[in-house]
C-alpha cells in the first residue's frame, strides 16, 4: 500500500456559469474510513460527489486516486480505478432483472479486481444487500427501498474501493435505516470499502461515521469527529442549530 | 439462440437456391430483400440498442457504392466490397468521435446533415473536379456473384448481432441505451463502445452499396446517396422492431416485396405510403411490431 | 469592387436573409416551445409556395391576396397536424428525450409525405410565374442599385411580418405566455397559461409563418417540390446561431446569414451553394452544441 491517499481532492472547485457550487474544497480519505457529508441544502453536496466520481468535471482543482491524477478523466475510469456511487434516485436499468442489473458492473469496471468473498459474483451480492429473493424479477417491479438497495448492489459490482453512497437513506423509516447504516458499517468492516455517504437525516449519520464533513455554501466548513464537529459554532449556525444540539 | 441459428441457416439455403430456380424479377426481388435485411439489421444492432438514431445510412451506402466503382478494375470482387465497408467505417469513426458524444436526437439531426453534406460535397467534386456526372461500372461480375455475396452478407450481419446480443460489447450498447451515465459510472467506455459500433453498422452499409453498384452498373451522387435509402432502413428497423434480431429481417421482406411492386407504378404513391407509415408507427407502435407479441423484458438475460 | 457593387450585394443578402428570418423564426417557436423538431418545416414553405402558384396561374389570384390565404390555409393545417401526430406524442412519450427522438422521426415521416405528396400532384419540375419583376432603382453612393420590385417587396413584407410576430410576442398577453412556456413550462402551467391551447396556435403559426414565406418566394423565384429541404437546413443553422427561443435572434441571425451566403456565393461558387450551407450546419451544430439542444 503506498503512502498517498485513497482518494483526495485539492481545492476542488466546480462552477456553472456564475454559480460556485463547491468552493476550493480538499479532503483526503483513506482506506475503510466511514466519513459523513452533510450541509444545509444547496451546500453543494451532490455536486462534489459529482466531482468526485467524474460525472462532472471540475472547473479547477485536482483529483487524485491513490497518487493517480484522475482529474478530467472520463468516469469510466474513475469506475476502473475503484470509485463507485450511488444516485440519489435510483437509477437502475428498468428493464433488466434485478440480477442483470448486479451483473452489470461485474461485466465492466468490476473486471478489473479479483473475484473474492462478499463480492465473488452476482449471487454473492445479491445475498449481501438482501436481494435474493428478487433476482429475477425486472427492476422496475421492486419496491422503491429495494431499489435503493440494487442501487448500491450495482455500485457493488464494481468491486469498488471507495462507495460514494448519496442519502441512501432518504424516505426509509426508522428501522430501514437502521438496517441501512448496518449494511454500510458491513461493507467497511468486512470488505474494507471507504464509504463516504451523504445524508440529511444527520443524527444517523452521526451515530455511525467516524469523521464528519461539513459543506456549507460550497465550502468546507468543518472535518472532524463528529463529537467534536457537532460543537463547532459555524456549524451550527450554519445548520439545523436544534438538531444537532440533540446529537450532541 | 440454437433456434435462431436453425431458422436462418433455413432461410439461407432458401435463399441460396432461389437463383436457380427463380425469374430474373424474382432473383431482384431477393436481391433487394436481402439489402434491405441487412441494411436494416445492422443498423438496428447499434442504433436499436443505443437509442442513437442514425440518419446517416444512405451516406456510408453511397461511399461503399463509389468505392466500388473506383477500384472495381483495379481490384478483385471481394477486396472491392472489403475496400467498400473499409472506407465507409473510417469515415463513421471521425463522424462518430465528432458527433456521438451529444444526446440522442441532436446525433439523429448531425447524422442527417453529414449525409446531405457528403452528398453534396461529391456532387461537386464529380462536376468540377472530375468532370463526370456519374460513373459506369464495366467490369462487373455475374448476376449470381453479386446475389451470393450480397446473402452473405445478410447472413453475416445477423450473425454478428445474435454473437452480439450475447457480448459484453451488446451488453454496453444496451446499457448506453438505458442510461448512458449510469453505464459510464459501471464503468463502461461509452465513447468507445458507440464509435465501434456505428463504424460496424458503416462497415454493412458500405460493403451493401459496392454491391448495388455493380448491380445498377451505372452510379451517380443523387441515386448512391440518396436520404431515401436511410430513411426506408430507419423505417424498416423502427417497424420491425429496431431492439429485436427477426423483427427488422421480417419487416425487410415485406417493404421489398411492396418496393418492388408499388415504386415502379406509383413511385410518388409508395413514398408518401412509407413516410405515412413512419408517423404511424411511431405515434403507435413506438416498439414496432415486435413489440406486439414479444415482452419487452430486455433480450440479454431471460431469467 | 465598388462600394454600389457591394452595397447590391449587401443587400440581396438581406432580402435572402428576410426569407430566413422568417423561417426561422417559425421553427423557433416550434422547437423553443414544444421542443418539436420539425425537420419537414421546409416543406410547408413548398406548400405555401405551390397553393400561390396554383392559385394565380389558375384563377389569376394576386399572389399579394394568397399572403393571408396561405399563412390561414398553413396555419389550420398546423393545427390538425399537431392534435394528429404531435398531441399524441406529448402524451404517451416517457421523458422529453424519447419525445424529441419520436417528434424527429415523425417529422422526418412528414417530409416525405409532404414532398412526395406535392411531386404526384404538381410534378416534379420547376414552376413560376411573373409578379412585379420589374426593376426598381434605390439611389444612393456609386449610383444607387437596382432591384426587381418584387423582390424589394418580399424583404420589406417579409421584415413586416417577423417584425410583427415579435411585437405580439412581446405585447400581448397570449405572446406574453408562450414566452413563458419557452422558459419555465412547469412555471407557466402553475400561473394557469393553457398549453393545451397554446401548444397547437403556435405549432400553426409556425407552420403558417412557413407558407407566407412560401408565397413570398414564389413571386420571385421558380419553385419545385425538392426547393424546400435547404430552407428547413438554414433554419436550423440560423436558431443555432441566433439562440434557440430567441426571436430578435432569429430575425438577426436570418439577415445575417443571408448576407454572408450572398458574399460567400460572389467570391467563390454558386454551385457551392448547398455544400456551403451543410457545412455551416454541420460546423454551427458542433460549434455551438448547447445552443439548438440546451437543457433549460
Amino acid at each position: 500500500m503506498n503512502g498517498h491517499p485513497l482518494l483526495e481532492a485539492r481545492e476542488l472547485t466546480v462552477r456553472f456559469g456564475g454559480l460556485t457550487a463547491v468552493d476550493a474544497v480538499s479532503a483526503a480519505f483513506a482506506p475503510a474510513e466511514l466519513v459523513g457529508i452533510i450541509g444545509p441544502n444547496g451546500a453543494g453536496k451532490t455536486t462534489f460527489f459529482n466531482a468526485l466520481s467524474g460525472v462532472v468535471v471540475p472547473t479547477s482543482g485536482e483529483l487524485f486516486a491513490s497518487g493517480r491524477r484522475l482529474t478530467g478523466a472520463r468516469p469510466h475510469r474513475y469506475a476502473q480505478q475503484g470509485i463507485a456511487r450511488t444516485f440519489q434516485t435510483p437509477r437502475v436499468f428498468a428493464e433488466l432483472s434485478v440480477g442483470a442489473n448486479i451483473d452489470f458492473g461485474l461485466q465492466f469496471a468490476g473486471r478489473r479486481r479479483p473475484a473474492t468473498g462478499l463480492l465473488k459474483d452476482e449471487a454473492s451480492i445479491l445475498q449481501l444487500i438482501g436481494l435474493a429473493a428478487q433476482r429475477a424479477l425486472p427492476a422496475a417491479a421492486i419496491t422503491p427501498s429495494q431499489q435503493r438497495l440494487l442501487e448500491i448492489g450495482m455500485a457493488l459490482a464494481t468491486r469498488p474501493k471507495l462507495l460514494l453512497l448519496d442519502e441512501v437513506a432518504a424516505g426509509l423509516t426508522e428501522n430501514e435505516v437502521e438496517a441501512m447504516a448496518q449494511l454500510i458499517r458491513r461493507l467497511r468492516d468486512e470488505l474494507e470499502l471507504t464509504v463516504i455517504w451523504i445524508e440529511h437525516a444527520v443524527t444517523t449519520l452521526m451515530r455511525h461515521v467516524e469523521r464528519v464533513i461539513v459543506l456549507h455554501q460550497g465550502r468546507k466548513i468543518a472535518d472532524g469527529l463528529p463529537s467534536e464537529v457537532v460543537r463547532n459554532a459555524e456549524v451550527v449556525e450554519a445548520y439545523l442549530g436544534d438538531e444537532m444540539a440533540e446529537a450532541a | 439462440m440454437k433456434r435462431d441459428l436453425v431458422v436462418l441457416f433455413g432461410l439461407a439455403g432458401w435463399a441460396l437456391a432461389l437463383p436457380h430456380y427463380g425469374s430474373e424479377f424474382v432473383v431482384s426481388l431477393g436481391l433487394s430483400c436481402l439489402m434491405y435485411a441487412t441494411l436494416s439489421s445492422s443498423w438496428s444492432l447499434f442504433c436499436g440498442s443505443t437509442r442513437y438514431l442514425s440518419l446517416a445510412t444512405s451516406a456510408f451506402f453511397g461511399i461503399g457504392a463509389y468505392t466500388g466503382a473506383l477500384v472495381l478494375g483495379q481490384l478483385p470482387w471481394l477486396a472491392a466490397i472489403a475496400l467498400g465497408g473499409a472506407i465507409a467505417a473510417s469515415v463513421a469513426v471521425v463522424m462518430g468521435l465528432a458527433v456521438l458524444h451529444l444526446r440522442g436526437t441532436y446525433f439523429a439531426v448531425l447524422t442527417f446533415g453529414m449525409t446531405e453534406l457528403i452528398r453534396h460535397a461529391i456532387s461537386y467534386w464529380e462536376k468540377q473536379v472530375t468532370g463526370t456526372v456519374g460513373r459506369v461500372l464495366s467490369v462487373v461480375p455475374e448476376r449470381d456473384t453479386v446475389y451470393l455475396t450480397m446473402l452473405v452478407l445478410a447472413v453475416t450481419a445477423v450473425l454478428v448481432s445474435i454473437a452480439l446480443r450475447r457480448s459484453r460489447f451488446g451488453l454496453a450498447m444496451a446499457g448506453i441505451g438505458a442510461d448512458e451515465q449510469r453505464a459510464q459510472t459501471l464503468g463502461v467506455n461509452t465513447r468507445l463502445v458507440k464509435v465501434g459500433g456505428f463504424a460496424l453498422t458503416a462497415a454493412f452499409a458500405g460493403a451493401v452499396g459496392a454491391v448495388m453498384s455493380v448491380r445498377w452498373t451505372y452510379i451517380d451522387p443523387a441515386t448512391v446517396f440518396n436520404p431515401f435509402i436511410g430513411f426506408q432502413t430507419v423505417l424498416i428497423a423502427l417497424i420491425g422492431g429496431a431492439a429485436t434480431l427477426w423483427g427488422p429481417l421480417i419487416a425487410a421482406v415485406v417493404f421489398s416485396l411492396l418496393a418492388e411492386t408499388l415504386r415502379l407504378q406509383l413511385p410518388q404513391v409508395y413514398m408518401m405510403a412509407l413516410g405515412l407509415l413512419l408517423i404511424v408507427c411511431v405515434l403507435y407502435l413506438p416498439g414496432g411490431l415486435a413489440s406486439l407479441r414479444w415482452p419487452a423484458i430486455g433480450g440479454w438475460r431471460k431469467r | 469592387m465598388s462600394v454600389g457593387g457591394w452595397l447590391e450585394l449587401i443587400a440581396s443578402g438581406l432580402i435572402t436573409g428576410g426569407i430566413y428570418a422568417l423561417v426561422a423564426l417559425g421553427l423557433n417557436l416550434q422547437y423553443g416551445l414544444m421542443r418539436v423538431l420539425n425537420i419537414a418545416h421546409g416543406e410547408f414553405l413548398m406548400l405555401g409556395a405551390f397553393f400561390t402558384w396554383a392559385a394565380h396561374s389558375t384563377f389569376g389570384i394576386s399572389p399579394l391576396l394568397m399572403l393571408p390565404v396561405s399563412f390561414g390555409l398553413l396555419m389550420g393545417l398546423g393545427l390538425v397536424i399537431h392534435r394528429l401526430v404531435f398531441r399524441r406524442l406529448t402524451r404517451t412519450s416517457p421523458n422529453l428525450d424519447v419525445f424529441e427522438a419520436r417528434g424527429l422521426m415523425a417529422s422526418f415521416g412528414l417530409m416525405f409525405l409532404v414532398q412526395n405528396f406535392a411531386q404526384s400532384v404538381w410534378g416534379g419540375e420547376l414552376r413560376g410565374y411573373d409578379f412585379m419583376a420589374d426593376p426598381v432603382v434605390i439611389p444612393g453612393p456609386g449610383g444607387g442599385a437596382q432591384f426587381a420590385a418584387n423582390k424589394l417587396l418580399l424583404f420589406v413584407l417579409a421584415l413586416a411580418i417577423s417584425a410583427a410576430l415579435i411585437v405580439v410576442l412581446r405585447k400581448t398577453l397570449y405572446g406574453k405566455g408562450v414566452r413563458a412556456l419557452m422558459q419555465s413550462p412547469t412555471g407557466a402551467q402553475l400561473v394557469g397559461i393553457d398549453t393545451e391551447r397554446l401548444h397547437p396556435l403556435m405549432f400553426g403559426v409556425g407552420l403558417g409563418l412557413s407558407g407566407v414565406a412560401g408565397c413570398l418566394l414564389s413571386m420571385t423565384y421558380t419553385i419545385s417540390p425538392s426547393m424546400g429541404e435547404p430552407y428547413t437546413v438554414t433554419a436550423l443553422i440560423v436558431i443555432t446561431l441566433g439562440g434557440f427561443g430567441s426571436m430578435g435572434g432569429a430575425l438577426a441571425g436570418g439577415l445575417a446569414l443571408g448576407v454572408i451566403e450572398g458574399v460567400g456565393m460572389h467570391f467563390t461558387n454558386p454551385s457551392l451553394k448547398s455544400l456551403l450551407s451543410y457545412g455551416i450546419f454541420i460546423a454551427v451544430l458542433l460549434w455551438r452544441p448547447n445552443g439548438l439542444f440546451a437543457r433549460r
